[in-house]
């Protein structure tokens, strides 16, 4: 009996001690989510008109599952302290329901990460960029967050196309409808700009001679971004579920042997 | 003259489109025959034509842009022949069909305007004097342009999943249903057995802690010394 009483202290020391990790990674994955959601590096717009924004839903969700772990886990290990059945009865209910939602967040994460390929954003860059007839308001809206979106990257990152510039002599475009492909084989973004940011050498910029014009593709430049967001979403919350699941069954095992 | 025009082999990206390209700009070729006032063009034809093409007799014979649908060729790049002397200091590419604005214009001046169709095209330089033609190149292999794709023709659909993410699917989806069989079965047998008033110490699932006190068996006490039947 002592034995058994030894038993239940330990199990209690280690089940606090899960809750806490759970309560600290809960709050982690809420600043991680918020701050995937924030948008740092400014790439939503290129997801929303894809109509692919799941990996941003699962974030959302991450927030809230972060929060309610945190709050589980205070709950938890005061019913674990005070030996409550109540409480540890809706603790572990309450749990559950968490853990179904991040199940679902990291799945979501996992699975659309692999929809955002080159050729989606191509597709896109190609059909949206600079198109100068949008069939809507809302269209409208699209076309310009998509076209303020590549001028950035392009700008930032020194890049040009999703694969190259080739991408715009290899495809028509609604770019390439305004823009005659004598004056404008790519965009002028795709230019080497001086301070002013006027290109270098138009010349040489449109006869591709290196050094005047971004021979890179932006894939990199998306892609990196939004596989670090949906890797941070899926598998920090894998690690958690883990980590809940042992702490869930060593709490259901306490709960059955608390006396009545 | 031997001279073969060709487009540059310097690995440029724009050296062919859709609608221009490029040229190396032939140096000291026409030193011998040129003198100040010559003047040097560039014959642009459709590859089946060059043979019905025929030199022009003085300038103003000379084919503009606007004729290259319905004569097949046309020259430009009117350039002095100072600029393709040994000593030239300027650019040694040439582009043709980079001038956008003469493309609307109603001139008959020499347009360099872009190139209509994929082609293919053949080439070749002819130095004109004042009264004639005086020397020419070679015609240059056949020039084909870019054909753009629509994009259309993009099939942005994934490959299939990873393999990661299947390992982490399956993983979840275990836990997930061990932690609800676990539930289910710890609340089914606390219902059970409270339904079925069985004895609790013998159920699997509930345990009590019998909390007891020990007490010890009786120790036979010595007889106190004073006790004495």
């Amino acid at each position: 009996m002592a034995k058994s009483d030894d038993c239940m202290r330990i199990l209690q020391g280690l089940l606090v001690f899960g809750n806490v990790v759970i309560g600290m990674c809960g709050i982690a994955l809420t600043a991680e989510c918020i701050y995937f959601v924030s948008d740092p590096h400014g790439l939503y717009p290129l997801l929303e008109d894809t109509e692919n924004n799941d990996i941003h839903a699962a974030a959302w969700i991450g927030i809230f599952v972060g929060f309610a772990l945190f709050a589980l886990s205070i709950l938890g290990i005061i019913g674990i302290i005070k030996s409550d059945r109540t409480l540890l009865l809706v603790y572990i209910i309450l749990m559950l329901i968490t853990f179904a939602f991040e199940m679902a967040s990291c799945i979501t994460a996992a699975t659309h990460r692999d929809f955002l390929t080159p050729n989606i954003f191509l597709k896109q860059m190609l059909e949206r960029y600079q198109n100068s007839e949008p069939a809507n308001n809302n269209d409208k809206l699209m076309i310009e967050g998509v076209t303020k979106t590549w001028d950035k990257i392009m700008l930032q990152n020194h890049c040009c196309g999703v694969l190259g510039p080739s991408d715009w002599q290899e495809y028509t475009s609604a770019f390439r409808v305004t823009h005659s492909d004598a004056d404008f084989p790519w965009p002028r973004k795709c230019c080497a700009m001086d301070e002013q940011g006027l290109p270098i050498s138009l010349d040489g910029c449109k006869l591709g001679v290196p050094g005047y014009y971004n021979s890179d593709g932006c894939y990199d430049a998306i892609s990196g971004p939004m596989n670090t967001h949906a890797w941070g979403v899926a598998w920090f919350g894998f690690a958690i579920l883990c980590w809940t699941f042992c702490v869930l069954l060593g709490t259901m095992f306490y709960w059955s042997g608390i006396e009545y | 003259l031997p001279y073969v025009p060709r487009v540059p082999s310097v690995a440029l990206l724009g050296k062919v489109t859709a609608t221009t390209f490029a040229l190396e700009r032939p140096c000291c070729i026409f030193n011998q025959h040129a003198n100040a006032l010559d003047s040097i063009w560039l014959v642009v034809a459709f590859a089946n034509a060059t043979a019905t093409f025929r030199n022009p007799s003085s300038r103003a014979d000379v084919p503009p842009y606007k004729q290259l649908p319905t004569a097949h060729s046309y020259m430009t790049l009117e350039m002095a022949a100072a600029t393709y002397t040994c000593s030239a200091p300027s650019p040694a590419i040439l582009r043709v069909g980079s001038d956008t604005a003469c493309r609307d214009q109603a001139t008959q001046d020499p347009c360099n305007g872009p190139l209509p169709s994929p082609g293919p095209y053949r080439v070749k330089f002819l130095l004109m004097g004042c009264h004639g033609p005086k020397a020419e190149t070679r015609w240059s292999r056949p020039i084909l342009l870019r054909r753009a794709l629509s994009p259309s023709t993009i099939d942005p659909a994934p490959t299939r999943h990873g393999s990661d993410v299947v390992v982490l699917i399956s993983i979840l989806a275990s836990l997930g249903t061990v932690l609800a069989t676990a539930v289910l079965g710890a609340l089914g047998a606390k219902v059970w057995g409270s339904l079925c008033h069985q004895d609790l110490g013998t159920s699997a699932f509930v345990r009590r802690s019998y909390r007891t006190h020990h007490i010890p068996p009786a120790l036979p006490q010595p007889l106190p010394p004073g006790c004495r039947c």
